[in-house]
Formats: structure tokens, C-alpha cells, sequence
């Protein structure tokens, strides 16, 4: 066994290791061959393999070197309109001294970057067009403004098959020397959905617990990975007790980081999986969308989330009234 | 449940009051004088501000030489008639229990008006043929209403205690309760409350009820604004009143930093608030004060606030409906504020080694806390091994190793197999 992260230690090299998303595969060793890349947008779901592709198109693109001709930044760390305004154009600017005339800028996560960072990187990606070509990475391609979109080849990432994540979990299997139950397989795609990120993570963090893998090991780890246990602040929410529910929510903000539209997420899949009265899962879903709605207009996550607890609060003590 | 730390706390021997050793030893020797004969001065007058201790040398003096205190609040006392029922009390020293007795009249500053100039006629006839110890306190002893009481009672002024002597207090509060205080903010509770021992008990119960820490940034906070009494006013305004207008007005009296007093807000209301309906009526109201907060915030519209405030105070006190009265609870300070203080540091590291996944991984320092750390822990909880090989590839210190592995003991297993 070896001890880094297997999400980066098997991580794809080139082109030809990717293990799905055949047709952009394709198109994209096309580019290789032609020495030419557009400016591309990669979106889709976490765990698709987008930062995976642009990685390898450079390196099959400059070969060994390639590290000399790429830039990554990632527009969560550094989303200010400044950092489009400096680093990017110092890193554009510069024409590359090689075969291929341009360096290729990665934009991780861009779709988190500010209308106005985005207008800036607009001009940018016009003026150094010849010595840098732009890729840039988000989830949702309808948050990156129209006048990029335009300028951009898009690409659509989509889940791994249950067959292709397999496949691609074997490969690790065999060199770790880690044994893992069919059952196993079962579980992890489960939780994964065909997110690879997930699923190695989960792969990894089940062989550290167990020499075999079984069903067991994984959802074992799966309730271990998940601090925010929004089922039992819910419960404690709807037992009476508001004020700890509360301090449940904020350790899961402030200790743990998580994000309050993850938290609001699994509240709405809780319940929906609880044994409340039906009618009682669509008058709370009313409640969770409208928060859901307030948190993205609020300032606070947790102002907003605990007014949805004290709503939980008052469903509790109504349905105990036989309400 | 929820006593008051300036009564759970009170000192129960004279030797315990911080401060006025000169006074206090003054006022010993003369109550001991009565032993032999009665004294010239019948009586003693303890003056100086308040909150500093002359009730309560009185207390621990007649608790520490077992004599029976008769303790009488001037204010209840304001008629000559009241206070000739008194006289009965002082024509004796000597109990029928064989103890000795002593008369406290607290607060003389509480006998006001001329109604009352006749209570202090027949008080000073009192203390003239007093056969026990009397005790008057007032502030001022000087007010030109006791000028001939003044002539028969042996005057003792109590100071201010210096703020070495208030912090003493105050730690011996914070060892009763389990607090472990830092000095500085000792310190700065001793000074803010203007060297009042009272006031700073009532300020540190304020700020550190429920807590294991205090530390200096817990309570800077008091820096910023004016006394506590302010907030303290303000809160029962919103949280009792029942009415819009009124809560409305207390926080224009009360000239607060809205956010602040948002967070005093958001923190009390569900320990104030108890009934399901109102609490939720209550968070409700609190919520949409927050979308106004943050319409200000992105646009810089500050004439929005009014509608922050409207929400924060009026929405909050028209709220209670249903909640039964239950007796004093006391308010507390935002844990919330607390929580990010002491939290500071320990965000600070999440980051730091988020930056070093996100250098590894190709992914966001704040996506590596939510979808990498989890996995982490779990491998640095269970796997020295293979925790060691990470903390190495992701070139972790020990600390950080520590907040992954979650303890000193795995810290120290992952540490020996790093090589």
C-alpha cells in the first residue's frame, strides 16, 4: 500500500488513460494533433474528470514540460477582479517559447467568480488569445456570463457509469493490494453516484479500516465522513430542545465548514426519508424551500437555518398534540 | 437554577470583602466596643458609591461574632410612624437568646422628600438612646437631610476598591464556578465597571455563565459601547414588552451598533421565548431582518436599516404570545461571538491545510475542507500508516496533524511511523 491520496496518485496522465467521457476524449486528442486548443469551458458535476481533461490535454499537448506552460488558479481561493487583472494578464501576456506559440490558463471552479471578475477576464481572454488559451472549469456553465460562453467550446462532463467507475476502482485495487467485497462496489457507488473524487476517497478511507472490504466497511465510513448529522439536529429540533439543535448547527458551520445550502439539502432529503405523517413532509418542504430561498438573499447561514429549526421546533411539539 | 453570582458569590466572612481594610477594621473595633460599654457614637454611618461593600460588612461582621442582624431597608422605612417601630428593636442589646443584636438601616439615601424629614427626626432620636449597634449606609452621607443625625453617628467613608482588589474578586468568583479567566480580561471587566465590585460580578456573570474560558477578546467587546445595563435594558424592552412601538424606541435610546445587538438578539430570544409559536414567530422575524442586513451589505443602502430594525426589535417583540411567565433569566452574552473568538484560531489551521490539499489536489481549499477532509480524518482516526504517508505527502506539521487525527495519543502514532 502507498500513502498519498489516490484521487492524485491515480489520477490520469494522458488523454488515453481517461477512463470515460469517450466523445470528449476525442475531440480533445484532436486538438492535440492539430497543435491548436480554443478556449474551452469543461462544466458539469464534481468528480467527472474536467480538471483530470485539461490537465492531460496539456501534458499531451507539451509533453514532460508541460507544468512550464499551464497555470492553474482557482477562482474559489482567489475570485477578486484584481486576480484576473494581475495574474492573469502577467501569465497571458508572455508568449511561449516552444513549438506550440500558446500557454493554456486553468479557471477552476469559475463559475464561482463574480460578474465582474468575469467581465475583466472577457477582455483578457480576447487581447492574449494568441499566447494563451483559456480553460475554464464550473459545475454550472449558466453562471459564466454569455459574452464568454461565446467565445468558448463547451463541454459537457456527465456521472461515470456504474461500469466505468468500477473498472477504474480496480485498477487501484490491484496495485494497492486492498480486497474489497462485491457488495462493496455496491455501496461505494451508492454514495458516489459516479463522483470518481467520492468514490476513491471513500475507496481509501474504507482501506484504512479494513483489510477486506465489505458493505459494512463503507457505510461505516460514509456515516464517519458526514459531521453534519443533520438527522439527529433534527431530531433534537423536533424533540423540543431548539437551543441545542441550534449549537448542533453551528458546530457544523463553524467546526466543520459546512456549507449551509449542503446542510438545507440533506434537511429536505431527511425528512422526506423520515417516518413524519405524509401531509407533514409536504408542509415542512414548503418551510425548508422557502429558507432554502432566504439563505441564498440572507447574510448569515445560521440566522436562517435556525429559523427553519424553530419551525421544526413548533412541527414537533404540534404533531405530539396529535396536530 | 439560575442564581445571581453577586448573591451566590457574596463574601460570608469579613475577611473575604476585597478593599476598605482601613474602614472595615475601624468599623470592627467599634461594634467589639459595645462589649465593654456603649460607645459615645450609638451609631455608625458607612457612606461612600455603591456596589462596593458596606451592606455587605455589615453582613459577614454580624455572621462572623454571631450577633442577630435586624436588616431594614430604608426605603421601606419612610414614616416617622415606620420607624418608630423600630425604637423597640434598639432599646435592646442583648437578645433573649443571649446573643447580641444589631440594626442595619440600609439605603438612608431612599428617605427623600419632606414627607420623609420627620422619619429622620425620629431616627436620630433613636440612635441617640440606641442600646445595640446602629448601622445607616448611604451614599452621601453628607446630604444636608442627615446634618444632625450626622452629629451622633461615628462616620466611616468606603472607597473604591483599586482594581488589583476587584480582579481578586473576581477570580475567586470564576475558581467558585469553574472558570478559567484570563488576567486581562479580568482586568478589563474590573476597569470597565469603574472599580464597582457589584457591577463587575454582574458583568463577568454576563459574560462567562455556562463557560469554561474567558478570555480577553470575550469581553472587549464592552469596550465599544456603553454599559451593560444599556443592552440589558433593551433586551427585556424587546423580549417582554409585547410591544412594537416601545422596543422600537428602546434601541434609538439605547444608540447600539445594530449588528451587536442583533447578535444579543438572535442569541436570547429562545431562552426567552419558550412556546414553539413564538419562538418561531420570533426566528422568523429575526430571518428577514437578516435579508435586509445582507440587501445593505451589497448594495450599501443604509437607509434599509430601519427595516433591519424593525424586524430585530418589533418582529421579536410582538412575538410573544403564548409563552407562559416563568421567573428571572438572566441574558446572556453571544455564544455565537464567543464560538468565532475561540474558534479563530483552529479555522485558521483548517485553512492552512486546506491550502496545502489544494496544492496536491486540484481543488479549492474551501471544496478540500467539505470533500477531502472527511475522508482524511477518518484515515488519520484509524490508520497511523497511512495517515503518516499523507501528513508527509501533504508535508503536515504536528499541529496539523493534530486537528485531522483528532488527539494527542493518534498524533503521537502517527508521528512515529513518519520516519
Amino acid at each position: 500500500m502507498s500513502y498519498e491520496m489516490w484521487s492524485e496518485k491515480y489520477r490520469p496522465q494522458s488523454l488515453g488513460d481517461m477512463i470515460n467521457q469517450t466523445d470528449i476524449v476525442e475531440r480533445l486528442s484532436s486538438f492535440v494533433k492539430a497543435k491548436n486548443v480554443p478556449h474551452c469551458i469543461f462544466a458539469g458535476p464534481p468528480g467527472t474528470g474536467k480538471t483530470t481533461a485539461a490537465l492531460c490535454l496539456a501534458h499531451n499537448l507539451y509533453g514532460k514540460v508541460y507544468r512550464e506552460h499551464l497555470m492553474e488558479l482557482n477562482a474559489s481561493d482567489e475570485r477578486g477582479i484584481n486576480i484576473v487583472r494581475e495574474t492573469v494578464k502577467t501569465f497571458a501576456r508572455t508568449r511561449s517559447i516552444g513549438e506550440i506559440p500558446f500557454k493554456i490558463m486553468i479557471l477552476d471552479e469559475a463559475d464561482n467568480m463574480t460578474s465582474d471578475a468575469q467581465q475583466a477576464l472577457r477582455r483578457t481572454m480576447e487581447r492574449f488569445t494568441e499566447t494563451c488559451r483559456f480553460i475554464l472549469i464550473a459545475n454550472y456553465s449558466g453562471k459564466i456570463i454569455e459574452p464568454i460562453q461565446s467565445r468558448c467550446a463547451p463541454f459537457r462532463f456527465s456521472y461515470l457509469s456504474r461500469e466505468d467507475q468500477d473498472r477504474y476502482l480496480k485498477r487501484i485495487i490491484e496495485q494497492e493490494n486492498v480486497k474489497i467485497l462485491d457488495e462493496g462496489f455496491n455501496a461505494i457507488f451508492e454514495v458516489s453516484g459516479g463522483d470518481l473524487r467520492r468514490a476513491t476517497n471513500t475507496l481509501q478511507a474504507a482501506a484504512s479500516l479494513d483489510k477486506v472490504i465489505d458493505a459494512e466497511t463503507v457505510y461505516s465510513v460514509i456515516g464517519r465522513a458526514n459531521p453534519a448529522n443533520v438527522r439527529e439536529m433534527i431530531t433534537v429540533a423536533m424533540k423540543g430542545d431548539f437551543i441545542d439543535a441550534r449549537k448542533r448547527l453551528r458546530e457544523m458551520i463553524l467546526k466543520y465548514g459546512v456549507a449551509g445550502t449542503d446542510i438545507i439539502k440533506q434537511i429536505h432529503i431527511e425528512i422526506f426519508r423520515s417516518g413524519l405523517p405524509e401531509q407533514w413532509k409536504v408542509k415542512l418542504a414548503d418551510a425548508i424551500g422557502e429558507i432554502d430561498f432566504r439563505l441564498v438573499q440572507g447574510a448569515d447561514e445560521e440566522v436562517q437555518l435556525s429559523a427553519l429549526l424553530a419551525r421544526l421546533t413548533e412541527a414537533g411539539y404540534e404533531l405530539k398534540r396529535g396536530g | 437554577m439560575y442564581a445571581a453570582w453577586t448573591q451566590k458569590h457574596k463574601p460570608r466572612t469579613i475577611s473575604e470583602i476585597v478593599g476598605n481594610t482601613e474602614a472595615i477594621q475601624k468599623f470592627t473595633e467599634w461594634i467589639k466596643s459595645w462589649d465593654k460599654r456603649i460607645p459615645k457614637k450609638r451609631a455608625t454611618f458607612l457612606y461612600g458609591p455603591p456596589g462596593i461593600g458596606k451592606t455587605v460588612c455589615v453582613e459577614t461582621l454580624a455572621n462572623d461574632l454571631q450577633m442577630e442582624l435586624v436588616e431594614k431597608n430604608a426605603s421601606d422605612y419612610r414614616t416617622a410612624e415606620a420607624i418608630q417601630r423600630f425604637a423597640g428593636l434598639a432599646s435592646q442589646y442583648r437578645t433573649l437568646f443571649g446573643g447580641n443584636r444589631l440594626i442595619l438601616l440600609d439605603e438612608l439615601d431612599g428617605i427623600t422628600g419632606t414627607a420623609d424629614r420627620g422619619g429622620v427626626r425620629v431616627l436620630t432620636e433613636i440612635v441617640k438612646t440606641a442600646q445595640c449597634p446602629v448601622v445607616l449606609t448611604a451614599n452621601n452621607a453628607y446630604d444636608p437631610r442627615f446634618r444632625t443625625l450626622r452629629k451622633y453617628c461615628l462616620l466611616i467613608e468606603f472607597k473604591n476598591p483599586t482594581v488589583r482588589e476587584v480582579m481578586k474578586h473576581l477570580k475567586k468568583v470564576c475558581e467558585g464556578e469553574g472558570i478559567d479567566a484570563e488576567e486581562n480580561a479580568l482586568k478589563f471587566i474590573a476597569e470597565r465597571s469603574g472599580r464597582d465590585v457589584r457591577s463587575a460580578v454582574n458583568d463577568l456573570q454576563a459574560l462567562a455563565q455556562g463557560k469554561k474560558q474567558l478570555v480577553y477578546e470575550d469581553v472587549t467587546w464592552l469596550a465599544t459601547r456603553d454599559r451593560k445595563d444599556v443592552i440589558f435594558n433593551v433586551l427585556r424592552t424587546i423580549l417582554y414588552s409585547k410591544d412594537s412601538w416601545k422596543a422600537k424606541k428602546a434601541v434609538d435610546a439605547a444608540d447600539m451598533d445594530p449588528d451587536m445587538l442583533f447578535q444579543w438578539i438572535y442569541e436570547n430570544v429562545p431562552y426567552h421565548l419558550t412556546d414553539p409559536h413564538d419562538l418561531t414567530e420570533a426566528m422568523d422575524a429575526l430571518s428577514l431582518a437578516d435579508i435586509y442586513r445582507r440587501r445593505i451589505r451589497s448594495t450599501q443602502n443604509w437607509s434599509l436599516l430601519r427595516y433591519v430594525l424593525d424586524f430585530m426589535t418589533a418582529g421579536v417583540a410582538v412575538a410573544r404570545e403564548r409563552t407562559k411567565p416563568s421567573g428571572w433569566i438572566p441574558f446572556r452574552f453571544p455564544q455565537r461571538l464567543q464560538w468565532l473568538s475561540r474558534t479563530k484560531a483552529e479555522r485558521a489551521l483548517r485553512s492552512e491545510i486546506g491550502m496545502k490539499v489544494r496544492r496536491k489536489c486540484h481543488i479549492s481549499s474551501v471544496r478540500a475542507v467539505k470533500e477531502v477532509f472527511p475522508y482524511v480524518r477518518i484515515i488519520f482516526e484509524s490508520n497511523p500508516e497511512m495517515a503518516a504517508g499523507i501528513a508527509k505527502w501533504l508535508d503536515l506539521d504536528e499541529n496539523m496533524i493534530e486537528y485531522l487525527a483528532g488527539g494527542k495519543k493518534q498524533t503521537k502514532a502517527i508521528i512515529a511511523k513518519y520516519g
